[in-house]
């Protein structure tokens, strides 16, 4: 019997969360949840990776934890305000991917291969040197290659794997060994599940290892590959979660819509959500107390199918092998 | 309808879904495109089959939806696709195999090419202004055997040169996409809200692949459009004017967009 992995995300982040580490941040799994962890732990010096980063990410750049971003897209620079000035100074060294070119470097570092080649990129400016080796990079000559295909001499671009050394998701279940089940739209998760070094899990709910047994197909990851398990409800907050909950934009735009513009506002928003709050049960509670008892109940999920036909994954327990 | 009763943004959606095909694999990006398919699809059902990058397969919108999906990662995709997976499924199993019929896109800038700039204003090493990035926009352009291109015309947006190429059109002319290793590509269409463009690609592809005024808006002086592109428009011979939404497209179109995410009113 393996040793439980649950533990709260204080413990979790101080434990598996290194200065310096390069951290995969997710997309439809994103942890908001852990990602403030991060911030009120005053990691530094940390990488920020997904295809496209949201305003999770926005959290690490100005909370001062992440220095550097490798991403198809950057929620935060999208907008005037002080990523963009971090990205232009040299605060945030940046490297623009793509959301295909980091679901494939994830997956050859899943794959424990040097590179992966894609036939994206090609005819782009992306692929031209002076872009490539630009001042805010940290990559240079390792961000890519092309060559001609050995076999057919057909043009492709060579990524290199990643390997993010520390992946925060969330999910809609895990059991205390690990064992992570996720339904719905995966983005870029499935891999980087299997190619960060240290993996650390949210979720919804802590349920047996029976019900995950019981459903094998859904589990993502299997719990020898994590290295830690929070039990957080509404983790994902204020991000949706298949069958659990929507967006919450009217939250958005009251309190996260002007974060970004300049470091007053971002203090403003930290203290009260991030800083003034001990834990996500603690955030829950000040969501109520500002919003009422009841706000909750305007992004809980009331639509779509459900339940599921039932399947099962049986078996002939008294087959015979010789007539 | 007369042209009090919509804007030129819903127009723009309106003709951008007329220009989809009856039939195929359509990937919409996030933003106009993915409303826009939303709505072509329940204007013509059972038709395009849409795929989004995020990993959602064949999502048919239930014809009570709510809501278009607000980003290509809304949960209600899950509700009503044949298949959810991932996005090496979505962007590398499907679009790079070959399987994307249409890509719908949109940018901050458009160039007579057909490429597009989802990234940086200004040179990349000294950007004017930095943009969000370009997500999936890229992969798409370079792998969808055709792409629409759905976004509002200004000067600054209709450009002779893109600033940054993220995503290729005909690059910089005949022959220029089989050279850089990429598959040919086309017919393409660009729809703005002035009107509805294509391109030169001839019928053998020989063409001179630049973008050309094919129909424009209700209304809508070619001179205008002239005047809100950054290159001398070729504007095609007998140009046509696009019959004006119905009251039925336009109903749709904002029950689609309830909290007006995509089309502010004024905005345009």
């Amino acid at each position: 019997m393996s040793a439980s992995k649950l533990m709260d995300e204080n413990e979790a982040v101080a434990r598996f969360v290194d200065d310096g580490d390069s951290v995969y941040v997710g997309y439809t799994s994103a942890a908001y949840g852990l990602c403030q962890a991060i911030v009120r732990a005053g990691k530094r010096n940390l990488e920020a990776i997904g295809g496209s980063v949201g305003p999770q990410g926005t959290f690490l750049f100005m909370g001062g934890c992440a220095n550097r971003v490798r991403a198809g897209y950057v929620a935060a620079a999208l907008r005037p305000g002080v990523v963009q000035e971090m990205m232009a100074d040299g605060r945030l060294r940046f490297e623009d991917y793509s959301n295909q070119g980091i679901a494939l470097m994830l997956m050859a570092g899943a794959l424990g291969i040097p590179f992966i080649p894609t036939r994206s990129f090609l005819g782009t400016d992306y692929l031209r040197p002076e872009f490539r080796d630009h001042a805010g990079g940290f990559l240079r000559d390792k961000k890519w290659a092309e060559m001609d295909s050995p076999f057919d001499g057909e043009k492709v671009v060579l990524l290199p794997a990643l390997r993010p050394d520390v992946a925060v998701l969330h999910a809609q279940r895990a059991d205390e060994d690990g064992n992570v089940q996720v339904w719905g739209h995966l983005g870029d998760a499935r891999w980087a599940y299997w190619a960060a070094r240290k993996v650390i899990v949210s979720a919804e709910e802590i349920v047996p290892r029976e019900v995950i047994a019981a459903d094998p197909d859904r589990t993502v990851t299997p719990g020898f590959r994590v290295s830690a398990v929070v039990h957080m409800p509404w983790g994902g907050h204020p991000s949706s979660l298949v069958g659990y909950y929507d967006y919450d934009y009217a939250y958005q735009a009251r309190t996260m819509s002007r974060m970004g513009r300049s470091m007053e506002e971002w203090q403003s928003f930290a203290d009260e959500w991030i800083h003034g709050v001990r834990d996500r049960a603690e955030y829950i509670d000040h969501y109520r107390a500002v919003f009422g008892a009841e706000a909750l109940d305007a992004i809980a999920v009331n639509a779509g199918p459900s339940p599921i036909a039932p399947v099962r994954y049986g078996y002939n327990a008294t087959l015979r092998f010789r007539m | 309808m007369s042209e009090q009763e919509y804007t030129l943004a819903e127009l723009m959606c309106v003709a951008a879904a007329r220009a989809f095909p009856v039939s195929g694999v359509v990937m919409a990006g996030m933003g106009l495109p993915m409303l826009t398919a939303t709505f072509a699809k329940l204007l013509q059902p059972p038709g395009i089959v849409i795929c989004t990058e995020v990993g959602a397969f064949d999502w048919r919108p239930p014809p009570d939806v709510s809501r278009a999906p607000v980003g290509i990662h809304d949960i209600n995709l899950n509700d009503g696709s044949a298949m959810v997976s991932d996005m090496v499924d979505a962007l590398g199993t499907l679009l790079m195999g070959g399987n994307v019929d249409l890509g719908v896109l949109s940018a901050a800038q458009v160039d007579r090419f057909g490429n597009l700039n989802t990234l940086v204003l200004g040179d990349y090493r000294h950007p004017e202004r930095r943009l969000g990035g370009t997500g999936g926009n890229t992969e798409i352009a370079c792998l969808a055997k055709r792409v629409l291109t759905i976004m509002p015309q200004e000067r600054r947006r209709f450009v002779e040169r893109v600033d940054f190429n993220t995503s290729p059109g005909y690059i910089d002319g005949p022959g220029a996409r089989l050279r850089a290793g990429l598959p040919p590509q086309g017919p393409n269409a660009v729809v703005s809200t002035f009107g509805v463009f294509g391109f030169d690609t001839g019928d053998g592809g020989d063409g001179s692949c630049e973008m050309v005024l094919e129909a424009v808006f209700p209304g809508m002086d070619p001179d205008i459009v002239r005047l809100e592109t950054g290159w001398p428009l070729r504007v095609a011979d007998g140009v046509a004017e696009i019959e004006p939404p119905t009251a039925e497209e336009i109903a749709l179109l904002r029950r689609l967009d309830p909290h007006h995410f995509y089309l502010t009113p004024g905005r345009y």
